[in-house]
């Protein structure tokens, strides 16, 4: 079995003793095949007691272990700690806790925060059935009726796509991705009652609207569920229940207007015409926030290359759908 | 901060939470709190792969409940109590249909229907499943109605001790994890669902870390008994490492087991069936090949091969992707290319606190799921009866405990009982401590694997008592090195590792005695069931000197007479 010797470098910070956070580093021969918790399990056991860290099923499944290995939020179970050498060549693999949530202690967060927003936006079935008459007969749901939410009730709460959002990181009281999801799941099952008031809290402010489109979330998914399809799908209920008239909505045509124009969003002054004026003025904090990230948008937008055939797409679409409702 | 409700539950597992959610129905003025070490929603119920048993005949029309009870109870070699049986099956289409009806997401047969597949030990396909995920999806649904039925939940609240006044229910006291704070939850009931114990078995066990039997050792020590310790499901395929699980279904598929001389030792042991003979003949064939020296080696123990090359790629990533995914995350090894290496693992505890039916022997403490022992298991459980049986005495004991509250006076926590706590964590710090928690707890897994495992005789089951009673005595000097109070998880694997060394006596001691084999029991020395003398219930109870003592109970028999128990 291959073994060598591999060094971690591990955020720690006890709010009781220290002042300010500091890494700490850890030598550790592994063998090929170990993951990071292992070597958090035996850094724990055998060099440093008062390492902390959670883990609860050590199989992928419980969500408790995520946090951020060299830079990227993933569980710390399933994650191999020979794939991070390939990336970290002779760099020591880097531990440290999810972004977005309060550190407690070393690699250990607050998720609470994620659960007040479950229960803020109803992430639960309202079935049709009365209480005390359940348990008789069972709801016929057809398997491409269940397909639908499939895979966004693979969701184990982990919260790796919640440190990752790019719109999290500018304000922790946006609604976050694994909560729309959850929105996402009950409003397309088939059982459900409630979908337009949940979609009512979904859509105000911090909500819905305020996703920048990134795809991060997607991209680090520790069950790599389509979390933007879910999203996209919100939207879309939200137009056909013309929830259409607030800011958000708003937002949304302005940005199909400027893809149409010139196959690109023009973001500098896309608060401007969903806003407002006074709106706009509001947006300045988060505008400079995003700006210290280095998120800003670009102040001037070019046409695409391809603009023609952009434009050619919705004609298309729009002829369609004018088809469609004349039929 | 001292708390008080009408019922407390200790446990957010499927079973907790079914509790709390029946306890509101039944009457919604009761005040329900929660207690849990880990977010509900990453208790062990979310491990769940298979699915939940209910005769709801969508798959095979003449499917009954009287057949699900027969097979229960010669799954579980006839020490299952037939009345609890009946119970569990007759509630078991109600429980499955309430949770499709809650929202829990079930795959379906094309005709809308809740889908059932084949399991083992049943003559029916009776399983309602969703995917491979059905535990998670219970689980979650049930956290999901929870949060709308605005339940309290004291998250990362660890378990210290159970209380009660000469017989009547007091409450609980639980240590705040975060702050270290040690509060008294007085309450008028309570129910216990911390879950399994056989994470005792450390390396060789498929269970979470935190599956330590918290539960089951606090009713011990307030006087509680437990039932049938000695019943340990092993699973034949747990990987090498982490013992974590590889379902039935890469053999189902035509895996071979293989020795280091590439042997198919198989065909020694089940000529005809091969690899798809039973699960524990399975595992006690290949725990006969690693003791015979025909494992391969490892720093992390002896092992056999599971071969799966031969299926061919396609094979492999089409049918079984999970398997591969779990190959290579936790060996490293792409069984596309390599076999994966595996041996038996501690999988379920059939044992556990003494209930009848929900109910323990202190009024107003009722305890459920795998930390009770009801028994509706017996000496073996079938696959997916499991999460049936946390629906089932969950829903119950909820029932039960909503209406018997408001009959109970109120009995508050003595400060004694705070005092003690605080004394006794306090006492861990000591600079003349010295034992490190790492390595008895290795010492443990070890002792319990090699000597209480899958074969059992008289000679090692005594070294397990023994090797179990010194790591006890060495406890005393266990030393708790993080002195803080912020979220010390050290400490809270200290408490873990006292409460799975007392269940661990417990369950060497009942495999000493009973001298018969029965189900998951085997006794090399003992090879047959012998019912004149062992046809009984094993009954563990803590002495006044923390000594373990052993008496028996009767098994409630009903419409089923012993017989041999054959597939
Ligand atoms: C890999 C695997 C696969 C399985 N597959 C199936 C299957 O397909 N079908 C089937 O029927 N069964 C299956 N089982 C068994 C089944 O999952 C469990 O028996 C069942 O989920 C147990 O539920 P529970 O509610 O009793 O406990 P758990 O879900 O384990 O919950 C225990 C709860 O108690 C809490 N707790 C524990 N100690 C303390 C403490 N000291 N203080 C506070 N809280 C505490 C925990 O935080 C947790 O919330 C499987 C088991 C495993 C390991
Ligand atoms: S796509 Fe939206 S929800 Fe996903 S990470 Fe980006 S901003 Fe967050
Ligand atoms: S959506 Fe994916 S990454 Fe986000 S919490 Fe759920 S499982 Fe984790
Ligand atoms: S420990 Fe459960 S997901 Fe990693």
């Amino acid at each position: 079995m291959e073994r060598r010797e591999v060094s971690f470098r591990i955020y720690r910070y006890n709010p009781q003793v220290d002042r300010h956070p500091f890494y700490d580093n850890f030598k550790v021969a592994a063998e090929r095949g170990i993951t990071v918790l292992r070597v958090l399990n035996h850094i724990k056991e055998n060099l440093e007691p008062r390492l902390t860290f959670r883990a609860y099923c050590q199989a992928g499944i419980c969500g408790s272990c995520a946090v951020r290995v060299n830079g990227v939020s993933k569980l710390a179970c399933t994650t191999q700690v020979w794939d991070e050498l390939a990336e970290s060549g002779d760099e020591p693999i880097l531990l440290e806790p999810l972004n977005n949530l309060e550190v407690i202690r070393d690699l250990l967060v607050d998720i609470d925060p994620l659960l007040e927003k479950l229960k803020s936006n109803s992430s639960w079935l309202t079935s049709s059935i009365p209480e005390q008459q359940m348990g008789h007969k069972e709801h016929i749901v057809s398997e491409t009726e269940f397909e639908v939410i499939d895979s966004a009730s693979d969701c184990i709460l982990c919260a790796s796509c919640y440190s990752e959002c790019s719109m999290m990181g500018v304000n922790r009281r946006y609604i976050s991705p694994p909560v729309l999801l959850k929105a996402f799941r009950m409003n397309n099952d088939t059982r459900e009652t409630l979908a337009g008031e949940r979609l009512k809290q979904v859509t105000a402010d911090h909500g819905l609207w305020d996703c920048t489109h990134c795809y991060r979330c997607v991209e680090h998914c520790c069950k790599k569920i389509p979390i933007m399809d879910g999203i996209h799908r919100l939207r879309e209920e939200a137009f056909e229940r013309r929830m259409s008239g607030s800011e958000g909505a708003r937002h949304a045509q302005v940005f199909f207007d400027d893809i149409r124009d010139n196959g690109r969003l023009k973001e500098m002054t896309l608060p401007l015409r969903t806003k407002g004026v006074a709106g706009s003025l509001a947006m300045i904090p988060l505008a400079l926030k995003m700006a210290i990230k280095m998120r800003t948008p670009p102040l001037f937008t070019k046409k695409i290359p391809g603009i023609k055939r952009v434009r050619e797409l919705y004609l298309r679409l729009e002829k369609l759908n004018a088809e469609r409702q004349s039929s | 901060m001292d708390h008080t409700f009408d019922l407390v539950i200790v446990g957010a597992g499927g079973g907790g939470l079914m509790a709390a959610l029946e306890a509101l129905r039944t009457n919604p003025q009761t005040s329900v709190a929660v207690i849990s070490k880990v977010y509900p929603t990453r208790s062990h119920t979310s491990a769940a792969q298979g699915g939940v048993n209910a005769a709801l005949a969508n798959k095979d029309k003449d499917d009954t409940v009287e057949l699900h009870v027969f097979d229960t109870i010669k799954g579980g070699d006839y020490l299952a109590d037939q009345d609890a049986v009946e119970y569990l099956c007759s509630q078991a289409p109600l429980v499955v249909r309430e949770l499709e009806n809650l929202g829990a997401p079930f795959s379906r047969f094309p005709d809308g229907t809740i889908a059932q597949r084949p399991f083992g030990g049943t003559v029916k396909d009776r399983c309602c499943y969703c995917a491979d995920k059905t535990g998670h999806t219970l689980l979650h649904t049930l956290f999901e109605q929870c949060l709308r039925r605005g339940v309290k939940f004291f998250n990362e609240y660890f378990l210290l001790s159970l209380e009660h006044d000469d017989g009547e229910c007091q409450g609980v006291v639980a240590i705040n994890m975060r702050s270290s704070a040690i509060e008294a939850f007085s309450a008028r009931t309570v129910i216990l669902a911390t879950g399994g114990h056989a994470k005792m078995y450390w390396n060789r066990s498929s269970n979470a870390a935190g599956n330590t039997g918290d539960g089951q050792a606090a009713a011990f020590r307030s006087g509680i008994s437990l039932k049938d310790m000695e019943f340990i499901q092993f699973h034949p395929t747990g990987l090498r490492k982490s013992g974590l699980l590889v379902t039935e279904a890469a053999r189902g598929e035509g895996g071979y087991l293989l020795n280091r001389h590439g042997e198919r030792f198989m065909a020694r042991y089940a000529p005809q069936k091969m690899e798809l003979g039973p699960r524990d003949l399975v595992a006690r064939s290949m725990e006969t090949e690693i003791l015979e020296g025909n494992g391969f080696t490892s720093a992390a123990g002896s092992y056999l091969e599971l071969d799966l090359r031969h299926l061919g790629a396609g094979t492999i990533k089409k049918k079984l992707p999970q398997i591969r995914e779990l190959s290579m995350n936790f060996e490293g090894i792409d069984p596309i290319e390599e076999p994966i290496p595996v041996r038996p693992t501690a999988h379920y505890s059939m044992g556990g606190i003494d209930v009848n039916m929900a109910q323990t022997a202190l009024c107003g403490i009722y305890a459920i799921g795998e930390c009770a022992c009801v028994s509706v298991h017996g000496a073996n459980r079938l696959g997916g009866n499991s999460l049936l049986d946390i629906l089932v005495f969950g829903k119950l004991a909820g029932r039960e405990a909503a209406l018997e509250a408001p009959r109970r006076a109120s009995r508050p926590v003595s400060p004694h009982a705070l005092k003690n706590a605080a004394a006794e964590i306090k006492s861990y710090i000591s600079h003349k401590r010295y034992e490190r928690y790492g390595i008895m707890r290795e010492e443990m897994g070890k002792a319990m694997a090699d000597n209480a495992g899958i074969y059992r005789t008289e000679v090692k089951l005594r070294q397990a008592v023994e090797d179990i009673s010194t790591l006890r005595d060495r406890f005393r000097h266990i030393r708790l090195f993080d002195t803080g109070t912020v979220y010390n998880t050290n400490l809270f694997q200290i408490l873990e590792l006292k409460n799975m060394l007392d269940l661990a006596l417990c369950v060497s001691m009942t495999s000493l005695e009973r001298q018969e084999s029965r189900g998951a029991h085997y006794r090399d020395d003992f090879p047959r069931r012998n019912d004149n003398a062992w046809h009984k219930h094993s009954l563990c109870t803590q002495s006044s000197d923390g000594d373990v003592k052993l008496c028996s109970t009767a098994v409630t028999m009903g419409k089923y007479g012993l017989e041999a128990r054959s597939y």
